[in-house]
C-alpha cells in the first residue's frame, strides 16, 4: 500500500472533475483519480448543447433561463442555486470558448445558438434559441477541450485508479444552540490501481467528488457501462445522505431497444414525434411548445401512446422520430452523429425513414447534497469541511425533479469551477486531517470478501435482474404496487449478492472484481431510489405516481434526504433513515406546470 | 496471489503517472528529413522525364532496340548533352533509391547495431556506384585502340 | 438556421413498412480471442467461444456474453458502448475497429471472428494495452489553444468558414485505432503517429490559435510527419470517419509552405 499526499484530490475526470482540476490545479497541488482514462468519460456522449443566455441570435436573459430551470424542475429546484447557474452560464460558455472549444458560429462569427426542450422566452411564451452547440457533439468537444486544458496546466492524472472509499473522521462538536453532534471531516480517499491491483491511499486537505451518475441501475439507458454510481454509493456508505434519489430522468429519444441517445437537438432543429397512426401526438400533450416540452412530459406522453396501443413496430413498443421533412444538408450540418447512430445500429436512414425511439434512463437528478459553493452537506445545515461534489453525483439542487436539456453541461461547468476554486482556497488555509489507523482496512476487507467469495451466483445475472425489475417497475409510470415489487426484488437480489463468486482471482486488471464491487453500489442505490419513490406520494417532474397523479405542494414541496443508519427503518427497510430538506425560494411562487 | 507483479506500464522513477518515453535522436534532424522528403518528390518527377526520355531514345527511335551496340553508346556519349543527361539520371536515381532504402532500414531495423551496419553498407555501395558511374561517363573513350588499330565496332572519328 | 421553418404536418400516412419488423434473427458465431495474462504465462494463446447472438448485436455484446456468462477473467476496456468514448479499439478480423461499432451481422459469421489487442502498444492483459506512449505523443504536440494578445471580454469571433476548416479533426476520440494501424508506428513505436498529428492539425488550422508554427516545428522532427508513408491504414481504421491521411498531408504542406 502506498500513501500519497496532495492538497486537493479530485475523484472522477469527466466534465465536472476536469473543470474543477483546471481551477484547482493552478492554485494547489492537485491529483485527479479516474477509473477510466479522462477522455472516456460520459460527458463526451452529451450531444445537443449548453444553454446560456448569450442572446447572440435573439433576445434572452439569464432571469428567463432561471425561470425555465425552476419551472422545468417542477418547482423543487433550489432557486438560489438556479440563479447562480443561469447567471454564471454565460461566463461558463465564454470560458470554454476561450479554452478553445470549437462552437458552431453565426454568420457574424458569434457562438451560434439553437432551441432546446423547456427553454423559452419571457416565462414560457415561445421556444428560445439558447443552447450553444458544436454540431451534435457538444459534450465531446467540452470533454476534449477540458482535457486539453488539463494537459496545458499539467494536471496530474492517476488513470485507472478506482476510488473505493472516502476516509472520514468524526469529531465531537457543539452547535450554536448548544446541542452536541458529530462533525465529519475528510482525510482522503482509498483507491485501487486497476493495472497492478495495488491499493493507494491519497491523503488530502480537500476532496472533490465528480464521479457521475448511476444509470446502470436501469436496463435501457443512455449511460455508459461504467456509470455505476460509485461516488454516491461511497458517500452513502460513509453516512452522507442522498437527496432526491426518486427523481430519475428518462430521455425521450433513445434508439428503441438499445437506449443509445438521440439528442433533443433533433427536435430543436425541427424533428417531431409521431405515433403508429402518423399523428404528431405532442400537439395534444403540450399545445404551446409541443415536441419541445421538457423531457419528463415528452417521455410520459410517449409511454402513454405505447400503452394505449398507438406504438409503432411489430410489437407496438416504440414511437417514431421523424426528420424526413428536414433538408438532408441541414441534418448533415447540425446532427451528423445521431443520424449515423440510427444508420449503424438500426439500419434506418433518417433522411427518408422515421427513427424508432423510446424513453431511455438518462440522468439522476438526485445525489450527494451540496450547497452552491459545492460543499457537501452531512445534514440539512452542516457542511463537511473539505469535501466537495459537482456534476451528476451532486444534488445542488439545480434540477429539482426534472432537469432541462443542456443544463447538465452547464451544471458541470458552473459547479465544477466553483468547487475547484473553493477546494483549492480551502486547502490553502486548512491542515491535513490525520489519516485513520490502517486507512485501507475496510477497502481490503471489501475486496477480499468479493475476491474470495465462493458462492454460486453470477454478477451479470444479478445485475441483469436488477436492471429488469427497475425498467419494469420504476420507469416513467410508477404505482405503490410496482415500486413495492421493485423493492422486494431488490431485497432478494441483495440476498443473492451475498452468495456471489468471481472467476478472475488475479491482481492485474481484474475487471471481474471491479464489476462485482460496482454491482454492490448499484444495489445500494436502487434500494435508496425505490424507498424514496415509495415514500413520495405525489407526482412531480420525473417521478410520476399513477396512484397520486397530481403535484401536492402542501405535503411534498421538500427534498427527500435518505441516510444510512443501522438503527432506523424506512418503508419497511432496515438501515435507512428518512429526512426532508426545505426547498429554497427566491422569486418564483409555485404555479401549475403547463406548456 | 501475493507475488509482486511488474507490469509493463510506462512508469518512471519519479513516480509520475505521465512519464516521457524515449524518442531516439532528440529530434534535431527535422530539417534533413523534410529536405529528404521533398527531394524524393522532386527527384521522382525529374526521373520520370529522364528515364522515359532515355527509354524512348534507346528503344523507339530509329531501329529501336536492335540499334544498341557499343557504337550506339559511344555515339551518344560523344555528345555532352547525353553525358549530362545520363549523369543526372545516375545521380538522381542513386540518391532517390538510397534514400528510399535508408527509410526502410530506419523503419524496420530494430537494433541500433544492425541499423548502423546496414546503413554503412548502403552508403558505401551508393558512393562507389556514383563515383564509378561518373568516371565512366566522363572518361569514356569512344575509340579504344589496340596497337593503334581501333577495335571493331568502336566509334572513331573518320580520319 | 435557414431550413425547417415550415411547420410539419400534424398527421401523415406512414408506410406499412415503417420501423422494420419481424423477429430479430439469431445466428451462431465462433469468437476467437487472443488471451494474454502474464500472471499465468508469458505466452499469449487463442481461446474460442461458440455463441448464439442476435441480429443487432455488436462484437462488444459477444465479448460481454463471454465475460458475463462463460469466462469472467476475459479483460477488455469499454465504456459508452456506442462509439464516442474510444475505449474499445481492437483488432477485429485483422482490422482496427471499435468493438461497440462493429455489428456481428456485417462480419463473415461463417468463419471464426478473431479479436486481438491493437498492435504497437505493450499488451497488459488480454485486449488491454498500455495507452501511455500514445497519450505521450498526444501531449507533445501541445494539444491546446494558445492565443497571444488580450482575450476579448466576450467570445473570439470566428467565421463559419474558418470553423469548418478544422472540423474534421475535432472529431477525434483518441481511441488509437489509427496510430496502432500504422505500419511505421509498429516498427519502433517512436513515430508520433496519426492521432497526434490529427490533433495538431485541429489547432494548426484553427484561426484562433497562434502557436501553429511551434507545432509545425515539433512535427518537423525526425519522428514527425515525414515518417508518414501515406499507407492510408489510418484513414481506413478511423471509427469517426476522419480523413487522417489527408490531415497529415495538410500538415506536411503547411511545414513546407512555412519554409519557402
Amino acid at each position: 500500500m502506498q500513501v500519497h499526499k496532495y492538497d486537493v484530490v479530485i475523484v472522477g475526470a469527466g466534465g465536472a472533475g476536469m473543470r474543477a482540476a483546471i481551477e484547482s490545479g493552478q492554485r494547489a497541488r492537485t491529483a485527479v483519480l479516474t477509473k477510466l482514462y479522462p477522455t472516456r468519460s460520459h460527458t463526451g456522449a452529451a450531444q445537443g448543447g449548453m444553454c446560456a443566455a448569450l442572446a447572440n441570435v435573439e433576445e434572452d436573459n439569464w432571469e428567463w433561463h432561471t425561470f425555465d430551470t425552476v419551472k422545468g424542475g417542477d418547482y423543487l429546484v433550489d432557486q438560489d442555486a438556479a440563479e447562480v447557474m443561469a447567471k454564471e452560464a454565460i461566463d461558463a460558455v465564454l470560458d470554454l470558448e476561450k479554452m478553445g472549444l470549437p462552437f458552431n458560429r453565426t454568420p457574424e462569427g458569434r457562438i451560434d445558438q439553437r432551441r432546446f426542450g423547456g427553454h423559452t422566452r419571457d416565462h414560457g411564451k415561445a421556444p428560445v434559441r439558447r443552447a450553444c452547440y458544436a454540431a451534435d457533439r457538444t459534450g465531446h468537444m467540452i470533454l476534449q477541450t477540458l482535457y486539453q486544458n488539463c494537459v496545458k496546466h499539467n494536471v496530474e492524472f492517476y488513470n485507472e485508479y478506482y476510488v473505493l472509499d472516502l476516509l472520514i473522521v468524526e469529531e465531537d462538536a457543539v452547535r450554536e444552540d448548544g446541542t452536541a453532534y458529530k462533525q465529519k471531516r475528510v482525510a482522503g480517499v482509498v483507491s485501487y490501481d486497476l493495472a497492478s491491483g495495488e491499493l493507494h491511499v491519497f491523503q488530502a486537505k480537500a476532496v472533490i467528488f465528480a464521479t457521475g451518475g448511476a444509470g446502470k441501475v436501469f436496463k435501457t439507458t443512455s449511460n455508459a457501462h461504467t456509470l455505476t454510481g460509485d461516488g454516491m454509493g461511497i458517500a452513502f456508505r460513509r453516512g452522507i445522505p442522498l437527496e432526491d434519489m426518486e427523481f430519475f430522468q428518462f430521455h425521450p429519444t433513445g434508439l428503441a431497444g438499445l437506449g443509445i441517445l438521440l439528442s433533443e437537438a433533433a427536435r430543436g432543429e425541427g424533428a417531431i414525434l409521431r405515433n403508429s397512426e402518423g399523428e404528431r401526438f405532442m400537439e395534444r400533450y403540450a399545445p404551446t411548445i409541443k415536441d419541445l416540452a421538457p423531457r419528463d412530459i415528452v417521455a410520459r406522453s410517449m409511454a402513454n401512446e405505447v400503452r394505449e396501443g398507438r406504438g409503432a413496430g411489430p410489437n407496438k413498443d416504440y414511437v417514431l422520430l421523424d426528420l424526413t421533412h428536414l433538408e438532408p444538408a441541414h441534418i448533415d450540418a447540425k446532427l451528423p452523429d445521431i443520424t449515423e447512430f440510427a444508420r449503424t445500429y438500426l439500419g434506418v436512414e433518417p433522411y427518408t425513414e422515421p427513427v424508432p425511439v423510446y424513453p431511455t434512463a438518462h440522468y439522476a437528478m438526485g445525489g450527494v447534497p451540496t450547497n452552491i459553493k459545492g460543499e457537501v452537506l452531512q445534514d440539512n445545515d452542516t457542511i463537511i469541511p473539505g469535501l466537495y461534489a459537482a456534476g451528476e453525483v451532486a444534488c445542488v439542487s439545480v434540477h429539482g425533479s426534472n432537469r432541462l436539456g443542456t443544463n447538465s453541461l452547464l451544471d458541470i461547468n458552473v459547479f465544477g469551477k466553483r468547487s475547484g476554486i473553493n477546494a483549492a482556497e480551502y486547502a490553502k488555509t486548512a491542515d491535513y486531517v490525520e489519516l485513520p489507523e490502517n486507512p485501507a482496512n475496510e477497502t481490503i476487507a471489501l475486496l477480499d470478501s468479493v475476491r474470495n467469495a465462493s458462492g454460486t451466483e453470477r454478477i451479470a445475472s444479478i445485475r441483469a435482474d436488477l436492471q429488469e425489475t427497475m425498467d419494469t417497475n420504476m420507469q416513467v409510470f410508477r404505482t405503490a404496487d410496482s415500486i413495492a415489487k421493485a423493492l422486494s426484488d431488490i431485497e432478494a437480489l441483495r440476498e443473492r449478492y451475498r452468495n456471489i463468486s468471481i472467476q478472475d482471482k488475479g491482481k492485474r486488471f481484474n475487471l471481474d472484481l471491479l464489476e462485482a464491487v460496482e454491482l454492490g453500489f448499484l444495489l445500494d442505490l436502487a434500494q435508496v431510489m425505490t424507498v424514496a419513490a415509495l415514500h413520495r406520494k405525489e407526482s412531480r417532474g420525473g417521478h410520476y405516481r399513477e396512484d397520486f397523479p397530481n403535484r401536492d405542494d402542501a405535503n411534498w414541496m421538500k427534498h427527500t434526504m435518505l441516510y444510512k443508519d443501522d438503527a432506523a427503518e424506512t418503508e419497511g427497510i432496515k438501515g435507512l433513515r428518512f429526512g426532508t430538506k426545505p426547498v429554497a425560494f427566491t422569486r418564483y411562487e409555485p404555479m401549475e406546470r403547463k406548456y | 496471489m501475493s507475488t509482486d507483479i511488474r507490469f509493463p506500464r510506462s512508469t518512471s522513477e519519479t513516480g509520475r503517472i505521465a512519464p516521457k518515453y524515449n524518442r531516439h535522436g532528440g529530434g534535431a534532424k527535422g530539417g534533413f528529413e523534410m529536405a529528404a522528403w521533398l527531394f524524393m518528390r522532386l527527384s521522382g518527377i525529374v526521373l520520370v522525364v529522364l528515364i522515359f526520355g532515355h527509354l524512348f531514345v534507346n528503344l523507339m527511335l530509329g531501329d529501336g532496340v536492335h540499334a544498341i551496340d557499343f557504337g550506339f553508346v559511344a555515339g551518344k556519349w560523344a555528345s555532352p548533352f547525353w553525358q549530362w543527361w545520363d549523369l543526372a539520371m545516375l545521380w538522381l536515381a542513386m540518391l532517390h533509391g538510397t534514400n528510399g532504402v535508408r527509410t526502410i532500414v530506419n523503419d524496420y531495423a530494430e537494433r541500433d547495431g544492425v541499423r548502423f551496419w546496414l546503413l554503412v553498407v548502403l552508403y558505401a555501395a551508393a558512393i562507389a556506384i556514383v563515383i564509378l558511374g561518373t568516371l565512366v561517363i566522363f572518361t569514356f573513350n569512344p575509340c579504344p585502340t589496340v596497337n593503334g588499330v581501333p577495335l571493331p565496332g568502336s566509334f572513331c572519328p573518320k580520319p | 438556421m435557414s431550413a425547417s421553418t415550415v411547420e410539419p404536418a400534424s398527421k401523415v400516412e406512414l408506410p406499412a413498412s415503417v420501423g422494420g419488423g419481424g423477429e430479430i434473427p439469431t445466428f451462431d458465431i465462433t469468437l476467437r480471442v487472443r488471451r494474454y495474462n502474464p500472471e499465468v504465462s508469458e505466452e499469449s494463446h487463442w481461446d474460442e467461444y461458440q455463441l448464439t447472438m442476435y441480429g443487432t448485436d455488436r462484437v462488444l455484446d459477444a465479448l460481454h456474453k463471454v465475460k458475463w456468462e462463460l469466462d469472467g477473467s476475459l479483460s477488455f476496456r469499454r465504456s459508452c458502448a456506442h462509439g464516442v468514448c474510444g475505449s474499445d479499439a481492437m483488432r477485429i478480423n485483422g482490422r482496427n475497429r471499435l468493438a461497440c461499432k462493429t455489428l456481428l451481422k456485417d462480419l463473415d459469421t461463417s468463419k471464426p471472428i478473431t479479436v486481438e489487442p491493437i498492435k504497437g502498444l505493450p499488451v497488459e492483459k488480454d485486449l488491454i494495452v498500455d495507452m501511455e506512449p500514445f497519450f505521450q505523443s498526444y501531449r507533445e504536440i501541445m494539444p491546446f489553444l494558445i492565443s497571444k494578445g488580450h482575450a476579448p471580454t466576450k467570445e473570439r469571433l470566428q467565421s463559419a468558414e474558418d470553423r469548418e476548416r478544422f472540423d474534421d479533426t475535432t472529431k477525434c476520440i483518441l481511441c488509437a485505432a489509427c496510430t496502432s494501424s500504422c505500419p511505421v508506428f509498429w516498427t519502433d513505436g517512436q513515430y508520433f503517429g496519426p492521432a497526434a498529428i490529427v490533433n495538431a492539425h485541429r489547432f494548426i488550422f484553427d484561426s484562433r490559435d497562434d502557436a501553429g508554427d511551434m507545432r509545425l516545428e515539433i512535427l518537423n522532427d525526425k519522428e514527425g510527419v515525414w515518417r508518414c508513408r501515406t499507407v492510408f491504414n489510418c484513414t481506413e481504421a478511423c471509427p469517426r470517419g476522419i480523413q487522417v491521411t489527408k490531415a497529415i498531408s495538410e500538415v506536411k504542406q503547411a511545414i513546407l509552405a512555412r519554409q519557402f
